[in-house]
């Protein structure tokens, strides 16, 4: 076996052993305050600790329902956005307004008005959550729907569908790998979102954890605690592709065929 | 007048007032039943907006289709069109057989199953048995105008309006595609209007050959082919009849794109 077939078959392990060989070269040559910049022991053993109270479990699942519950909230008020918009060029116009207006604010400036309107709690994370997640499923669900073929709409209404058949059959068939690239996308907003709400106005969830610990200048904890986010991440994105597939296989394989 | 498929002074046109462009006008033709008829006419005459009109896929400003003596204000029952552009009619989410049977949506007197031998078995027919379960994208650009041809006929279709299908296709699987929709033409009893700009293909498929004027268009020449049935790749090609026809409707052509005054 050659070498490269060899980093071929360990690539996951050997990546890994990079990122935290890189992280004690930096801590070993003392660039960094050691405060600041725990060692991968220090910060492996308070993780550790944390794990074994139990609080840190359920926090991480708390926050990681919360970000997959909104997200597939803002999916599906996305997609039902961008379909309203694809029936009536009025309604398109309006939507496209305020999308405009409302996608450039970041999560975190959400929040107090929120607090105001609605408490802390869900009706406060569900808020946040949707109105920052909401757009990319929607302006990607906007351009696919608009970008189906005339070929593939006549093809339809040749064999008899309706306006609605021709949207349930062949519109969102046609869209939905392109729709899944902003459902993609939204996953990482989601998770954005939720911590954002949970540092700023939370009393659980993996935010609300970092915010405290920082405070308290536990620095091992909250490099621990950004892990279980990028755990989060990896593992809501890990669904979302697992949807991907059962929904859009033929388009995954379409795309990587050998021409 | 009467046959399978009617237009009486069909016209239609884009626009109003001065930005009016009108791209067909006072258009007559029948179609009988069991006849393969080409369109053939000047580039940009307007050829598929007409097969739009005769499929009910547009509507015309005025005068009427009729197929089958009904008046045609939607892809009726009965009629298929297969379209130049295979790769976009297809839908690319269903494989070669769910593709088939999508078009046998408004099929009646038939179940699941006997839909699907149905489809299988026209599918054989185009020369695709194993190809079933395949993806469009998976096969040959040939393949793929042929399960549109199969998708087309398994819809319970007497009518086929055939919209440049073969232009896409290679020269050498262009010959075998021709042969086979006149095959299919006879055993499936298909009445068949293809529109082409070669000419050539046109009088070799054709029993009848209508010459479409320059834009606004209508039918300015009928020429009749007499040639007999089964053609020939090599021997029809090279007969008496074949090389009148050509001439007749390559002089025609070629007189119109000079923009000289048609009869």
């Amino acid at each position: 076996m050659t070498i490269g077939l060899l980093a071929e078959k360990f690539r996951v392990p050997i990546c890994i052993a990079l990122v935290l060989g890189g992280w004690q070269i930096i801590f070993a040559l003392g660039v960094v305050n050691e405060k600041y910049f725990p060692s991968i022991l220090t910060i492996a053993s308070a993780f550790w600790q944390m794990l074994t109270d139990g609080v840190v479990i359920s926090a991480w699942a708390t926050t990681f329902l919360r970000a997959l519950i909104g997200l597939i909230g803002a999916a599906l008020l996305g997609v039902a956005l961008a379909i309203l918009s694809d029936l009536s060029p009025v309604l398109s116009r309006g939507i496209r307004y305020v999308s405009d207006v409302l996608q450039p604010i970041p999560p975190a400036a959400f929040v107090p008005m929120a607090v105001f309107m609605l408490g802390l709690g869900t009706k406060l994370y569900a808020f946040v959550i949707i109105l920052v997640t909401v757009w990319p499923p929607y302006l990607n669900g906007v351009a696919a729907l608009a970008g189906v073929g005339q070929v593939q709409l006549n093809t339809g209404r040749m064999f008899g569908l309706t306006d609605w058949g021709l949207l349930w059959r062949v519109k969102l068939p046609a869209a939905l790998p392109e729709i899944f690239t902003g459902i993609r996308y939204a996953a990482t907003l989601s998770l954005i979102a939720v911590i954002v709400s949970e540092m700023l106005a939370g009393r659980d969830g993996i935010g609300f954890m970092i915010f405290k610990k920082a405070f308290a200048m536990r620095t091992p904890e909250v490099f621990g605690l950004m892990f279980l986010v990028a755990i989060n991440g990896v593992l809501l994105n890990g669904l979302v592709n697992l949807l991907r597939r059962g929904l859009t296989g033929w388009h995954i394989r379409m795309m990587e065929r050998p021409e | 007048m009467t046959g399978i498929l009617t237009a009486s002074d069909v016209g239609k046109s884009y626009g109003n007032g001065v930005a009016r462009m009108a791209i067909i006008e006072g258009l007559n033709l029948s179609i009988a039943k069991g006849e393969f008829v080409s369109l053939v006419g000047p580039s940009g005459c307007g050829k598929t907006t007409l097969l739009m009109c005769l499929s009910g896929l547009l509507a015309p400003n005025v005068g009427m289709v009729g197929f089958k003596g009904q008046t045609v204000t939607a892809p009726p029952i009965g009629l298929s069109v297969v379209f130049q552009d295979y790769s976009r009619s297809l839908l690319p989410w269903k494989t070669n057989l769910d593709n088939v049977l999508f078009g046998m949506r408004r099929v009646t007197g038939m179940d699941a199953p006997q839909k699907k031998a149905r489809a299988l078995e026209i599918l054989e027919a185009v020369g695709l048995t194993g190809f079933a379960g395949h993806y469009p994208w998976q096969v040959s650009g040939g393949m793929q105008q042929r399960v549109a041809i199969a998708r087309g006929i398994a819809s319970q279709s007497e009518l086929l309006l055939l919209d440049e299908p073969l232009a896409a296709v290679d020269a050498q699987t262009r010959a075998d595609m021709q042969d086979l929709l006149l095959d299919l033409a006879k055993r499936f009893d298909q009445t068949c209007v293809l529109v082409t700009h070669d000419v050539e293909e046109a009088v070799y498929m054709a029993d009848r050959v209508l010459v479409l004027g320059p834009r606004p268009t209508r039918v300015v020449r009928e020429i009749v082919v007499d040639l007999p049935k089964p053609r020939d790749q090599i021997s029809t090609r090279e007969a008496p009849a074949f090389l009148r026809a050509r001439h007749e409707v390559m002089e025609l052509i070629r007189s119109m794109r000079q923009g000289k005054a048609l009869s």
